[in-house]
């Protein structure tokens, strides 16, 4: 108790430290340019393009090289704004510290492959990194999905999904807790080690989506083992009248509609206050499956954010709050009380329970809210930048199931959890070509459970002091781009919670550790480039992974922490047990080419993880309700093997092939065996026909994409739950004898899926109006993916048109 | 604008100065059930009991189950099923989760099997997998039945190492006349000895 005051006393003066340095002064001199080309998307030079610095009103026309060239400016930030007719306009901000050479590629397209990813003045990804990025375009033609599914459209990134609504991202086969999600620059922490716990954000507050698939991304903290997903929204307006989009979008399936508007502007008196208010609303109801309906899978969601800032160039200011809710209903006919219930689930199809369509949420459902506050600053001195942010996150979470009486209104599993963080950033820019970036992070939080569940918690309530300290190098040459980068971190738990005999425990835990990483980019020539990022990161463990107790909903399975002893199932300390932290070593490497008519993306990573903590398949128990296989929080190592692919080739100007493919295998080294819920390889080609102007339309473009999954072939054993309850009858624990990983079902067959879009805009005097069609699985396919953890129970989704408009003005 | 930068940290950190964490109060469990009692009463004779009792909850320890079920030949018994939750002292709410089974009887129904020739009423081998007949002595307020009270009449030559397995399946809107042990979800699910004397 005392130690944790300490502790706080120790981050608060920190900050107040941190304050201090903010507080410098110097002059800056007028001496920077801003220089570059413009090119169109094949790579020729673009005479005649204009090039606008918004916040100087100075514009510029490129030379018949395509090049262009601002000089004298002072350090700050510029908002560049690129235009040339037949081009889309493109808009860079700048953060001028040093001479900058920006190339812009101007696209008759819709596609923008690249771009540099600022966020509130902090740099997201460097050179070194191997990332991906969905842009605001490619957002638009998905918008409505929630954020899990929307980030499938990045190759290596899959999702663990239960049922229609709840997706987790999968980076390169890994997820949840070895997954960090910063939303908006803060680390996204809500209750994460639920597989069916998705994270908790609208995507139509980002502007882009950055995953970052290096492990340790040393700015962000730990816990990055398979990447880094960034979440990033627009930049506040600093001098604009006010404008804003209203989307409004209708799902067949489930039979869903979509509300979301956001407003913007700037307090034109007071040059560079933006603000902007945003929020969605949606509401569906059962989804449906080529053949019947999914009962008690509607879900709905209600979200808002405000935020409001002040940008000069050398100092900014602003402050965020967004709210997310939804209630998610859970495929009844998965709700299982044992072993036996779900030997009937498995047979029946359609699922037990299923009804005609309703837009009615019963059980099992959840219920989560999450809020989160941010301030964030940043002052420029000459060649120092200084970061601030303070987040506060809110997590409500409640799981209903299907309860005797009463119960049924008293959530099964509630907690909440309470987030602050605070980093500190200090970049510097040395001499040409070099900067230095380091900074602080500290973490408190706090998990307490809701009272009056009645039911012994699964997770114990807990307190969690975290803080880091990191360096990064980054180097530039005209060939090369190198970072290094290291950081320490070390978290302490205070944990309270109940034991089976639903008597109280105590205890504390303490985890530190260092992670490192080191990337280059070497340009091999004018149109092509090779990345290489090596990364060491650690993660402490979750408390999920170290005290869990119980079953799982709808899992007709026992789960036990890492620190429950194997025998008596008393909590014991971390010294009494055989502990390792985990740890990963990743190295991704991509060869990145655009020539001519080609953009190709080759990655190939491997990352093995070291005392890779999972749930172990331990032995089968029995209690009133029947048989149960009992699972316990184990470690092994793992490795991660694999590959993505990405080849766009113009045809011609109108029309283009796009083909990504992604492969992995996954190996749990030490048992040498499959490991459970692995993405398996999949492949998609579509073809897309576009027009910049039909008539006084715009942007029409058609496509058609198929995608192709193949089954799991590398999967864990199967084991019908028969022979399970058959030879605890005879007195055999079968996976007692033998623990490798197993799985109850064989995993589903290949399939392959046909969908299409269509989209159209209306310029209407200064506003835009945007038609959408898609249609997804468009042949009504039923099939089951391996990784959605319904599939045990029912088909996955049928047919779902999306009919979407988009006004923006 | 820094005044108010700094406030605005401050007033974000108020909270990191507050008390620290006290214990979590304790749940009440009134699912679980952690001992199973069947009382065979024959006819003007002495009972006879058998229990399952689950020593750990959720824990990995298997359950305890007595017996096996010893009756007499030729005998007709009435049986009575309670539920216990071993985390109440008896007395308290909560220890005795029978009652409240009978009270929602409507979404409760024990399902019965038994090894072929233990019992000469009913006969055959009961109604869970298959389509038995077994004598419901109570019903809920539909006029379906619940189970906690049934009658037996013992086979009339001895029998011994067989098995009496008993369910209750929690129907909550799917209890009907036509509902099976294979619907709703399981809330017991155990399986005793059975020697006929």
């Amino acid at each position: 108790m005392q130690l944790c005051c300490n502790l706080r006393k120790a981050l608060l003066s920190v900050i107040i430290l941190v304050h201090g340095t903010s507080l410098l002064s110097g002059q800056p001199p007028c001496n920077l340019i801003i220089s570059g080309k413009v090119l169109d998307e094949t790579g020729k030079p673009l005479p005649g393009a204009t090039i606008w610095i918004k916040e100087l009103n100075l514009g510029l026309v490129s030379t018949a090289e395509g090049t262009y060239s601002f000089t004298q400016l002072c350090p700050g930030t510029y908002s560049l704004e690129f235009k040339f007719l037949g081009f889309e306009t493109q808009q860079r901000s700048v953060d001028l510290v040093k001479s900058e050479w920006v190339d812009i590629r101007l696209l008759t397209t819709n596609e923008i492959l690249e771009e540099v990813v600022i966020s509130d003045h902090r740099e997201v990804v460097s050179k070194g990194n191997n990332f991906s990025t969905l842009s605001a375009k490619q957002l638009d033609e998905v918008k409505g999905r929630s954020l899990g599914e929307t980030l499938q459209g990045v190759t290596g990134v899959n999702t663990i999904q239960t049922g229609p609504a709840i997706f987790k991202p999968v980076i390169h086969g890994v997820h949840s807790q070895r997954i960090l999600i910063l939303n908006n620059g803060i680390r996204q922490e809500g209750q994460q080690w639920g597989a069916e716990h998705a994270p908790e954000i609208d995507p139509f507050i980002a502007t882009n989506l950055v995953v970052i698939k290096d492990a340790g991304a040393i700015k962000y903290g730990t816990d990055a083992i398979g990447g880094v997903v960034v979440v990033t929204p627009a930049e506040l307006p600093a001098d604009q009248p006010i404008g804003g989009d209203f989307h409004l979008i209708g799902n067949s399936n489930g039979r869903a509609g979509i509300v979301s508007g956001l407003l913007e502007g700037s307090i034109l008196k007071s040059k560079g206050w933006g603000w902007r208010v945003q929020g969605t609303s949606k509401t569906s109801g059962d989804s449906h499956a080529a053949d019947y309906n999914l009962s008690n899978t509607g879900f709905r969601e209600l979200n808002y954010s405000a935020s409001t800032g002040y940008h000069k160039e050398n100092k900014g200011f602003e402050i965020f709050y967004s709210h997310f809710n939804t209630t998610i209903g859970i495929l009844r006919g998965a709700s299982t009380n044992s072993t036996e219930d779900l030997e009937n689930a498995f047979e029946r199809e359609p699922p037990q329970y299923t009804e005609d369509f309703t837009y009615a949420i019963d059980q099992p459902r959840q219920e989560v809210s999450h809020d989160l506050v941010k301030l964030n600053g940043h002052i420029r001195n000459g060649k120092n930048l200084f970061n601030l942010q303070y987040g506060f996150q809110y997590n409500n979470r409640e799981e209903y199931d299907v309860r005797r009486g009463s119960l049924k209104e008293v959530p099964a599993l509630g907690y909440k959890l309470f987030t602050q963080t605070l980093d500190f950033e200090w970049e510097t820019t040395l001499r040409s070509g070099r900067s230095r970036s380091r900074g602080i992070n500290g973490m408190w939080q706090d998990n307490n459970k809701i009272d009056g569940t009645q039911t012994i918690p699964f997770i114990p309530n807990f307190t969690n002091y975290s803080g880091g300290l990191f360096w990064i190098e980054k180097i530039s040459t005209p060939r090369w781009d190198w970072d290094f980068g290291a950081r320490y971190d070390y978290r302490y738990y205070e944990v309270a919670g109940f034991d089976f005999k639903n008597e109280l425990y105590r205890s504390t835990l303490s985890f530190g550790n260092a992670s490192a990483a080191a990337g280059a980019t070497f340009k091999l020539n004018r149109t092509s480039s090779l990345t290489s990022n090596l990364g060491s990161t650690w993660r402490p463990p979750n408390v999920a992974e170290l005290y869990s107790l119980g079953t799982h909903q709808s899992a007709a399975a026992i789960e036990y922490g890492l620190l429950l002893d194997e025998t008596t199932n008393e909590v014991l300390d971390l010294n009494e047990v055989d502990f390792k932290l985990e740890q990963a070593l990743k190295w991704v490497n991509t060869y990145r080419m655009e020539s001519g008519p080609w953009q190709v993306e080759l990655s190939g990573y491997l990352n093995y993880i070291y005392n890779y903590i999972y749930l172990k398949p331990r032995g089968v128990t029995q209690n009133t309700r029947g048989v149960f296989p009992y699972f316990r929080y184990s470690q092994t190592n793992a490795s991660f093997l694999g590959a993505d692919f990405m080849a766009h080739y113009t045809l011609t100007t109108a029309l283009t092939v796009k083909t990504k493919i992604s492969l992995l295998r996954a190996a749990d080294e030490t048992q040498e065996d499959y490991l459970i819920f692995i993405p398996s390889n999949r492949a998609e080609v579509s073809f897309r026909y576009q027009l910049d102007k039909v008539g006084s339309w715009k942007d029409f473009y058609v496509d058609l994409t198929g995608n192709y999954v193949a089954r799991q072939n590398r999967a864990p054993r199967v084991i019908p739950i028969e022979d399970i309850i058959d030879a605890k009858e005879m007195g055999v624990d079968i996976l007692a004898q033998d623990p490798r990983n197993f799985d109850f079902l064989p995993p589903p067959e290949a399939y392959f899926l046909l969908g299409a879009n269509l989209g159209i805009s209306k310029p209407i005097h200064n506003s835009l109006l945007h038609f959408r069609i898609s249609i997804q699985n468009a042949l009504n396919e039923s099939y089951r993916e391996y990784t959605n953890r319904m599939r045990y129970y029912a088909d996955d989704l049928g047919r779902n048109v999306t009919i979407a408009l988009k006004y923006s003005f | 604008m820094k005044k108010l930068f700094l406030g605005l940290f401050l007033v974000g950190f108020t909270s990191f100065l507050g008390g620290c964490g006290d214990d979590p109060e304790p749940e009440n469990i009134p699912e679980l059930i952690t001992k199973v009692t069947l009382t065979f009463t024959p006819t003007g004779g002495s009972p006879f009991v058998v229990t399952a009792t689950d020593p750990d909850g959720e824990g990995s320890q298997d359950l305890q189950i007595d017996g096996p079920i010893t009756l007499v030949k030729g005998t007709p018994y009435t049986l009575a099923i309670e539920l216990i939750n071993g985390l109440y002292d008896p007395g308290e709410d909560g220890y005795n989760i029978t009652e409240e089974v009978r009270s929602e009887g409507e979404e409760h129904q024990f399902f019965f099997s038994w090894s072929d020739g233990s019992f000469s009423v009913p006969t055959g081998t009961g109604n869970i997998g298959s389509n038995g007949v077994v004598n419901y002595q109570d019903e809920d307020e539909s006029g379906l039945p619940i189970g906690l009270t049934t009658e037996w009449t013992t086979a009339t030559t001895p029998v011994s190492g067989k098995s009496f397995r008993i369910v209750l399946k929690h129907q909550p809107g799917i209890k009907s006349s036509t509902s099976t042990s294979a619907d709703g979800e399981s809330d017991l699910d155990i399986t005793f000895g059975l020697t006929i004397n």
